[in-house]
């Protein structure tokens, strides 16, 4: 090996990333749309319940709001390993939802990363929808609107802000080792994910492998938010139409 | 029309995360060979041995063989609450003791190979060469005493981590808390390169040992100190469990990779994993007493019955334990 100052080892990661890609590795290819299926389903599962959530703790005044508010608060701040360590105990053969037989399986990755991102998805979106101007709900209010058309506009309003809390969920979801690790027990083939995979490697001595899938998982998540970030754009260049028309209506 | 946009979103976000669910649970039904869970230690993975011999049994037994990568210390824990298929550790008192508790149903020596003391380069103890590891350790504390030397241990109760400690407790010396004791709290790969970096001693198989080396090259900048003392073997020990205490296992899988492994045809395979030039398991079903370990003479007779039943060949050196035996039973049944 050529000595490089340490840096040949994140080099000769790059271009064995590279190659790793470009050679369609079957095994590669597997964890990558293992990492890409389960942190996907929990994104979509968190965004599901969250932004529902979220929305309606923001837009309603209820006794508790304040404190539900500061749990929702501290559980986007669960450490993985947490839940990860309860899932486990729970999921376990000798656990209470033992008999679930879901312990090591896709199914219960989904399920710890969904309980770590749902409260990220709600928060994000609660403090998207605060945000509305509440001009916006008076004016809508004024103008004959139903609650529920009311919700509609606010929702709308906020688009970007919801589009970002998935966008953040899904972050929080591909990166996270710990939880899926304890739960889905790195099984080859099976749920073995890239996080997972990277520890493993790293274990193991074999930095390049393990920069390669770094790269890859930073390259999947590169990807998946310049789509949102393209989607959100075409919401908001949508947004500025609709402002325009608003501007000018009958003229 | 915006408002539909926003309720056409959520509705698209139900469906494809139903789809995924749906999808999901359709690839875990559509995977013929049965997934078989092997609790293990990281030696056998650091090193690539099951890796290796993945191929051999998943086509023999139409199986998929994956394992759960923890120390043995783990391993006996997760293998207890019914997590895991079958146990391929090595620690044999925590493993008789598992027996003991009726987790497990039998138990074999199934290879070993050895520890080995490593440290820097320069080894400031100068304990190299030493046959004694115990007095080794014991050097090692003095100079760690004077600020000169560190111990980097795995900390994380796992086999490894357990023999280092008996041979703290055999050199009367409490290393727990000491300044010049680290402890990683990690597997044996990372504990290597924490004593890598911190150019400490650490005890490491000599299996994880070889494959990091051979992985990182120069960059280790280590090497064996003490080698060849008893007290240093490392014996695997494969267990099965109970099933009747864990119904929902794969018991079936599981006797069969127990099978493979003590197989005439498994015991070779482990003789021939090599890493670069170097072999690092050596088979031991049935013959302990050769490294001078206990025999284990009822469960050898068992399974080398269980294997000439299955139509699986017994290692060669076991069938001679057979023909040996048999006599005794004629004379048995004279009587």
């Amino acid at each position: 090996m050529i000595y490089l100052g340490g840096w040949e080892e994140i080099g000769f990661g790059l271009f064995r990333a590279l190659q790793l890609i470009f050679s369609g590795d079957p095994e590669v290819l597997r964890i990558t749309l293992i990492s890409l299926r389960v942190s996907g389903t929990a994104t979509l599962l968190g965004a599901a319940i969250g932004i529902p959530v979220g929305a309606s703790i923001a837009l309603r005044r209820f006794p508790a709001r304040t404190l539900l508010i500061s749990v929702i608060n501290t559980l986007m701040g669960l450490p993985p390993v947490v839940v990860g360590l309860f899932l486990y105990l729970m999921l376990s053969n000798f656990g209470p939802m033992g008999f679930l037989r879901l312990l090591y399986t896709p199914e219960a990755m989904v399920l710890a990363q969904l309980v770590l991102v749902a409260p990220i998805t709600a928060g994000v979106t609660l403090s998207a929808v605060s945000n509305v101007d509440a001009r916006l709900k008076e004016m809508a209010v004024s103008l004959g609107a139903d609650p529920l058309q009311e919700v509609r506009i606010i929702l709308r309003e906020a688009r970007l802000g919801l589009l970002t809390a998935v966008i953040v969920g899904f972050g929080s979801a591909i990166s996270e080792v710990g939880a899926i690790m304890m739960v889905g027990g790195n099984l080859l083939g099976y749920t073995r994910a890239l996080t997972t995979a990277i520890v493993l490697l790293t274990n193991q001595g074999a930095f390049t492998e393990a920069i390669a899938l770094g790269i890859i998982l930073l390259g999947l998540a590169f990807a998946i938010n310049i789509l949102l970030t393209y989607l959100q754009l075409r919401t908001k260049a949508g947004l500025f139409a609709a402002e325009t028309e608003r501007h000018h209506p009958v003229t | 029309m915006k408002g539909k946009y926003l309720a056409g979103i959520l509705l698209v976000i139900v469906a494809a995360a139903a789809a995924f669910a749906l999808g999901l649970s359709g690839m875990a039904q559509s995977t013929p060979p049965e997934r078989l869970v092997i609790a293990t230690t990281t030696s056998t993975v650091d090193t690539g041995l099951l890796d290796y011999l993945k191929p051999h049994f998943d086509n023999e037994f139409h199986a998929n063989m994956t394992w759960l990568y923890l120390g043995t210390g783990q391993a006996l824990a997760v293998a207890s609450r019914g997590d895991a298929d079958i146990l391929l550790v090595h620690d044999r008192v925590r493993e008789d003791a598992f027996v003991k508790a009726s987790n497990g149903t039998h138990r074999v020596t199934v290879m070993y190979n050895d520890f080995v003391l490593i440290g820097p380069q320069d080894d400031p103890a100068g304990v190299k060469g030493m046959s004694n590891v115990t007095e080794a350790f014991k050097r090692i504390a003095a100079k760690g005493e004077e600020g000169k030397a560190v111990f980097v241990s795995r900390g994380d109760n796992s086999g490894t981590n357990a023999l280092e400690l008996r041979i703290w407790s055999s050199a009367k010396i409490t290393a727990k808390g000491k300044p010049w004791y680290i402890e990683a709290g990690q597997g044996m790969g990372p504990t290597v390169r924490i004593s890598n970096e911190k150019q400490g001693y650490t005890v490491s198989d000599r299996g994880t040992w070889n494959k990091l080396k051979s992985e990182m090259g120069d960059n280790l900048k280590m090497q064996i100190l003490v080698e060849g003392d008893k007290a240093l073997l490392n014996p695997y020990g494969i267990i099965l469990l109970n099933t009747e205490k864990y119904p929902n296992i794969n018991s079936k899988l599981a006797e069969k990779f127990f099978l493979f492994m003590i197989s005439d045809e498994g015991q070779k395979l482990i003789a021939d994993f090599k890493v670069g030039e170097d072999q690092l398991f050596f088979p031991l079903f049935g013959k302990p007493d050769t490294i001078g370990l206990p025999s284990e003479k009822s469960e050898v007779q068992y399974w080398a019955q269980q294997l000439t039943s299955n139509q699986m060949k017994p290692p060669s050196w076991v069938q001679q334990i057979i023909v040996v035996a048999i006599p005794s039973i004629f004379t048995g049944d004279k009587n």
